[in-house]
């Protein structure tokens, strides 16, 4: 059983210019980077920009996590995990 | 008019759910090293160099090359260097904003209105601009890199293309064309390629020029200003020009047009296609129910947008023209004008992505990031 729930860093980054999405992913998985490898959070990113879909996950299978993408109201959420 | 429209509402449509981004093709090589989309671009430019090339050896491109494009001059890098820095600012090119902000956008419809100001605050500077133009100009007379050789298109073009296939093959035997999706309804970048240089063909052989919009956004802003400052706009002497003026040989219809906010030819061609492509961008985004907006965004991005806007509208002006016009119309006619362009483009997308990653995006993360469902 688990004993801790993963803490879960949650980013809105809807209707944002471009890059930035993928631009805070980044900076968020490299600022968190110890926690996230141990599975003490996982990174949860709200975004409508389809590009980031692609672009996100390729980036975090890269650095080696798991990641789920959904959608939900109109717009994707991304999970980022160990 | 019905064929603007339809070719820019299947290309917006058709942008929109592939992410057919160019400004985020030559910023995310700078940025993330990332070539998988530029790669699609370059399919593209040989795909419409074969289908032009074909189709003017069937006759059907009877003004090849193309009517307003000219000899090359400095203003083309200058030009290109600056419409760089501005497509990445503002966060899409002049067709990526307008297929964004028809699917909700707001910094896009923001960088629309910075790009008819820009457009509109070229003709102050037109004067001084066109004596550049001038002075820089070479190869008078000469508009593609065949003409400079003095030979037929031909050979160049099937050696291009002979290299350009023998590169593709070997990203498809290394499944470099496909990625996987995760958003409803998307396109493979690939396909949008080939949709594109043909829709790009339609547009060639049905009005003789390739897909082309900025000078419309000069008219449009010219329109306002024209309400704003009569008297001023009054002595631009920019508006009152008419640099197209040609006959189409297939269709025998006269072409006459100028950036002026006149209902002339180049309105006639282009407002149908630049209100198609938001249309289609927005249809897109209503059929997969993703149309929202967000008016809730670091006002940094507002600022990126508009300035990003302006200097992509001064530029497409300078340049002359877009990059859609020179990226999808240009170069697969090897017109050097186009491949100066591109070549201003490279550094200015890099120097437009150094901005947007230190200034624009850094100082906006404490605000964005913002942490819930602390762990016991």
């Amino acid at each position: 059983m688990t004993a801790t729930v993963p803490r879960t860093i949650e980013l809105d980054i809807r209707g944002q210019i471009c890059p930035s999405t993928l631009l805070v992913a980044l900076r968020e998985m490299n600022n968190n980077i110890d926690e996230l490898n141990s599975g003490c959070a996982r990174l949860f990113i709200k975004t409508d920009n389809r590009d980031c879909t692609n672009t996100i996950p390729e980036a975090a299978e890269n650095m080696g996590f798991q990641v789920t993408v959904s959608k939900s109201a109109g717009a994707y959420t991304i999970l980022i995990f160990k | 008019m019905i064929t603007g429209l339809l070719l820019g509402l299947c290309t917006g449509f058709i942008m929109h759910r592939s992410d057919y981004c160019l400004a985020g093709m030559f910023r995310d090589l700078f940025l993330f090293r990332a070539v998988f989309k530029l790669r699609t671009l370059l399919l593209l430019v040989i795909c419409s160099m074969v289908l032009f090339e074909t189709a003017r050896q069937l006759g059907l491109l009877p003004l090849y090359p193309f009517p307003l494009f000219g000899s090359p001059s400095l203003a083309n890098v200058i030009g290109g260097f600056l419409f760089g820095v501005g497509m990445v600012l503002a966060g899409g090119c002049v067709v990526g904003t307008l297929y964004k902000m028809g699917a909700g956008s707001v910094p896009s419809a923001v960088a629309f209105i910075g790009l008819l100001a820009g457009s509109a605050l070229y003709a102050e500077i037109h004067p001084w601009w066109s004596a550049v133009i001038a002075q820089t100009t070479f190869q008078k007379g000469k508009v593609t890199i065949p003409q400079l050789f003095n030979s037929d298109p031909l050979p160049l073009v099937m050696l291009t293309a002979l290299a350009g296939g023998i590169y593709f093959l070997q990203v498809y035997r290394k499944g470099g064309w496909i990625r996987p999706i995760y958003t409803e309804g998307a396109l493979q970048p690939w396909k949008a390629a080939i949709l594109l240089a043909i829709i790009g063909l339609l547009s060639a052989v049905a009005i003789g020029m390739p897909l082309g919009i900025t000078t419309s956004y000069a008219k449009m802003g010219g329109y306002l200003e024209s309400f704003l400052f009569p008297r001023h706009f009054q002595e631009l002497a920019y508006f009152k020009a008419l640099p197209l003026n040609y006959c189409h040989p297939l269709t025998g219809v006269p072409l006459v047009g100028g950036p002026g906010p006149n209902m002339d030819a180049i309105a006639v061609i282009q407002l149908p296609l630049i209100g198609g492509i938001i249309v289609g961008g927005a249809c897109s985004a209503l059929l997969l129910r993703e149309f929202r907006i967000y008016v809730k965004i670091p006002l940094r991005q507002y600022l990126s947008a508009i300035i990003g806007g302006m200097i992509m509208g001064l530029a497409s002006r300078m340049a002359p023209s877009c990059n859609i016009w020179h990226l999808f119309g240009g170069l697969p006619i090897l017109a050097m004008q186009s491949l100066l362009f591109l070549a201003g483009l490279l550094p200015g997308a890099w120097l437009g992505s150094i901005i947007l990653s230190r200034v624009i995006v850094r100082a906006e993360l404490p605000s964005t990031s913002k942490q819930i469902n602390q762990g016991e």
